[in-house]
């Protein structure tokens, strides 16, 4: 997927988002509420295979809720979510989450396990493989982050973002068709932001569909195809990232991105 | 010594803070626990005024257990075809029957009971108020003490807590005969010599353990507050006195509940070296009669009435000496 | 002694104690800790049914324990209320009761009879069977009500990311907690349980109460017969239940530091 590194001209060259007649990942008026509480209030959206959607809202706006209900970590109320064309509520849980990878906002490492240990237990105990085929694959996906060297450390031994690449490597390694990735970098160190970044970047020009919550700017410029800003339950506006940074249709989408990219050039300074 | 030096685990701490109370039926427990009082009390002052006769007459109820048996002796033999049926009719019956039974024989020994409630209470909070005052010079020792005072402080701590409490009780009692000191002090609160002694025995066993749940509140407490009561010119004594203690002991008050709770049933002990407490007045009333099942039965009920009591008294003494804002920690 | 005898009759219900003390074990002594010497395998054989006892008991309340904190925390329902119940009225009741009432009052009849324990080095230990099993039973089950407890604690902080986590990798809920949650609980239970450790082997001496000749028993069989060396006895003994909680508890700091996962608290 070459066509990445340039946006602009990859926003025309590629059909719109979710114009495909055979999206991979297709979301149908979601709903979901906690209580009283609506937390989604209908949300369409659609991936192709080989997307990268990254999704901004303040928070409370339903980003995470969205991600959870794709892989059923949170049940929800109405609407729908396929994948492949086959709606996930048909789906037995686990094997959906086989095939839908997570990466999380405080990166969940089992505490009791080395970083191979970590990658190899999905491989084991879900897709069944002997010892050996785990530890290798597992080794090769430590490899793709940068941590071979690390391996046999325990997560309490890692640095938080030697902690969130093992995070993206025990996801990969279940070879997903969709990676979701709950805002993470986000409770990162600034100096280790950009480790974990390089390894997305990489995984985005390595052509795996990625649906993203972020508010790294630079990241969503740079390998998103589509950006979406969801606030209070609803999609404000969606679409090609340049289009949302140079051009928003919305004031709020404006002010919001406003924000987002004065905060970072903060840190930045 | 490791073991203690370790800090209560948070699974002991949670333990604590839950505070005992049975499922479901918060106001029904409170009325039952006020019930209870109210008659122990009432009880207590009538055996102080040498009313020792039980306030409802057995008599009633043994007529009563006698009338069902009768009955369900008789729906017992019913045959045809309602056998099945006055089969299932007669278990109810003998049931209640068995049950009529027990009140008759409890309301005939709650005098006696309660009279070894009052003992138990009473040793109970002496053994912690008096072991209190043990307990924190003791725990500042091991917190604050030197080489010395921190060595001796950990001897008695390990010493107390690596040895059963009866065998401690065997060791004043039997041992040391310290029963010889306390001769002149019969009546009053404490009838009898060997209550001295039970009292001197949980005093020392419970100053040990409460010294270990005060040391690792008063650990607890951020060292930057003595740091900074040092800073606006107190001394050390009245850094730990005005700083550190008021917050310390705080956090003590979960560890304090389960040292209640712990000297209520382990009063009990006393019983093997004479002293008349609940657990001795039902045990000498189990023995005569032979009704252990029934004796034993209601004496556990009397004990987790007075432990269930002391949790809920406990709970809301925390609550009302919070800080705030300052959760007393591990509310999950 | 008429006090004491009437109260300790009592205590002991009128049941013989089946601890054999033959007359012949005890010799006439030349001091009072020669006397020690001389009844020191006497007394150590009931050291060996203290550690038998608090071994047992400690197995008993782990089998039922372990499952019972896992009900309640995973469980619902009447299941989970019959549990936590059942715990309230174990804690809420002296052990002394508990072992009184499964001695006369057991739901299964006890074993009667007593085997014989050969221990090397030491004459053959008599255990009566009856209030063997009613002390590990009783026992047992109070500190499985514990031992829940602690479980119950160590599962509820192993944080719920990691049940997410593991759910997001694919594993079932049951799947989840096997390799993931439980791991990591067992390794922070260990604290909790050398404190319960120690708390039950200090209380197999009440077991004294239903006569099962362990070494509290036995210490109060000699001092009865030779009063002058009363002290001795009991110190003696004391001395015997302090080595054993401290054994216990290196050993079990030392399994607990092996068993620590590297850099991080557990």
């Amino acid at each position: 997927m070459t066509d990445r590194d340039a946006g602009t001209a990859e926003a025309s060259a590629r059909p719109g988002p979710g114009t495909d007649p055979d999206p991979l990942l297709r979301i149908e008026g979601l709903r979901k509420s906690y209580g009283d509480e609506e937390v989604l209030r209908g949300v369409d959206m659609a991936l192709d295979r080989q997307d990268v959607e990254v999704i901004i809202g303040p928070s409370g706006s339903g980003k995470s809720t969205l991600l959870r209900c794709v892989n059923r970590l949170t049940e929800f109320r109405g609407g729908d979510v396929f994948l492949d064309g086959e709606s996930v509520l048909a789906m037995d849980e686990n094997d959906l989450r086989r095939r839908v990878g997570m990466v999380f906002q405080d990166i969940n490492l089992f505490a009791h396990l080395t970083a191979r240990e970590n990658v190899t237990l999905g491989l084991r105990r879900v897709l069944g493989m002997d010892r050996e085929a785990a530890d290798d694959r597992a080794m090769a996906h430590l490899k793709r982050v940068g941590l071979a060297p690390q391996s046999e450390s325990y997560p309490a031994e890692l640095s938080g973002g030697q902690k969130q690449r093992v995070g993206i490597a025990r996801a990969l390694a279940m070879d997903p068709d969709l990676l979701l990735f709950d805002e993470p970098t986000s409770a990162l160190d600034p100096e280790l932001v950009g480790e974990v970044l390089g390894v997305m970047s990489d995984l985005a020009d390595g052509g795996m569909t990625m649906l993203v919550v972020t508010h790294e700017m630079g990241f969503a410029r740079r390998a998103a195809t589509t950006l979406t800003f969801l606030d209070e339950g609803r999609i404000v506006e969606r679409g090609p990232p340049d289009r949302l940074f140079e051009a928003p249709e919305r004031d709020r989408t404006a002010e919001f991105l406003r924000r987002l990219t004065d905060l970072s050039e903060d840190r930045d300074r | 010594m490791s073991a203690s030096e370790r800090d209560q685990p948070a699974a002991r701490r949670a333990l604590g803070r839950a505070g005992e109370s049975l499922p479901g039926g918060r106001t029904v427990g409170l009325a039952a626990g006020a019930a209870f009082w109210a008659w122990l009390v009432v009880r207590w002052a009538a055996l102080w005024l040498g009313y020792d006769e039980p306030f409802v007459p057995s008599g009633p109820f043994e007529a009563l257990a006698e009338g069902l048996h009768d009955d369900a002796r008789i729906i017992d033999a019913t045959g045809g075809p309602l056998a099945g049926a006055a089969d299932v009719v007669a278990g109810f019956w003998f049931w209640f029957s068995d049950v009529a039974r027990f009140l008759a024989f409890s309301t005939e020994h709650l005098p006696a009971l309660a009279r070894g409630a009052w003992l138990t209470v009473v040793l109970t909070i002496a053994g912690i108020l008096l072991g209190l005052v043990i307990a924190v010079p003791l725990s500042v020792a091991r917190v604050y003490g030197g080489r010395l005072t921190r060595g001796l402080a950990l001897a008695y701590v390990e010493l107390v807590r690596g040895t059963p409490l009866l065998a401690q009780l065997f060791v004043l009692y039997f041992g040391l005969n310290l029963s010889q000191y306390f001769r002149g002090l019969t009546g009053g609160l404490l009838p009898g010599i060997a209550a001295w002694v039970a009292v001197v025995g949980f005093t020392i066993n419970s100053a040990a353990y409460q010294a270990e749940y005060i040391r690792s509140a008063l650990e607890s407490v951020d060292v930057g507050q003595l740091t900074a009561a040092r800073a606006v010119g107190l001394s050390r004594l009245e850094g730990i006195r005005y700083v550190v203690l008021p917050q310390g002991l705080r956090y003590a008050i979960p560890g304090w509940t389960n040292e209640l709770v712990y000297l209520i049933k382990y009063s009990s002990l006393a019983a093997f070296i004479t002293v008349a407490e609940l657990f001795f007045q039902a045990d000498r009333i189990a023995g005569n009669t032979f009704r252990y099942i029934d004796m034993y039965g209601l004496v556990a009920l009397f004990y987790l009435a007075l432990v269930l009591s002391a949790t809920a008294f406990m709970n809301r003494v925390e609550r009302r000496v919070a800080i705030p804002g300052l959760g007393v920690d591990s509310e999950r | 002694m008429t006090a004491l005898g009437a109260a300790l009759g009592a205590a002991l219900g009128g049941i013989e104690t089946a601890v054999g003390v033959g007359a012949g074990a005890i010799q006439a002594p030349p001091t009072d800790w020669g006397f020690i010497v001389e009844n020191a395998d006497y007394l150590l054989a009931g050291a060996v049914v203290t550690v038998l006892l608090t071994a047992t008991s400690l197995l008993l309340g782990f089998l039922a324990g372990f499952p019972a904190g896992t009900v309640e925390v995973y469980g619902g329902g009447w299941l989970r209320r019959v549990v936590r119940t059942a715990g309230v009225l174990l804690r809420g009741t002296p052990i002394l009761v508990i072992l009184v009432f499964a001695f006369f009052a057991a739901p299964v009849p006890l074993p009667s009879g007593s085997v014989t324990v050969p221990f090397p080095g030491l004459p053959p230990v008599d255990v009566g069977l009856s209030a063997f099993t009613a002390a590990a039973l009783g026992l047992g089950l109070r500190s499985a009500a514990y031992q829940s407890q602690i479980f119950r604690g160590a599962l509820q902080s192993v944080d719920a990311g990691q049940m997410e986590a593991a759910r997001a990798v694919g594993l079932s809920k049951l799947g989840a907690i096997r390799h993931v949650v439980l791991p990591q609980a067992l390794r922070r239970s260990i604290p909790g349980f050398q404190n319960e450790f120690t708390i039950v082997l200090k209380d197999t001496s009440i077991a004294f109460a239903i006569g099962l000749a362990e070494i509290l028993t036995r210490s109060y069989d000699l001092f009865v017969q030779q009063t002058t060396a009363t002290l001795e006895v009991v110190l003696f003994i004391s001395l015997v239940y302090f080595l054993l909680t401290v054994f216990t508890n290196r050993t079990l700091d030392y399994l607990d530091r092996r068993y620590a996962i590297p850099g991080g608290k557990g």
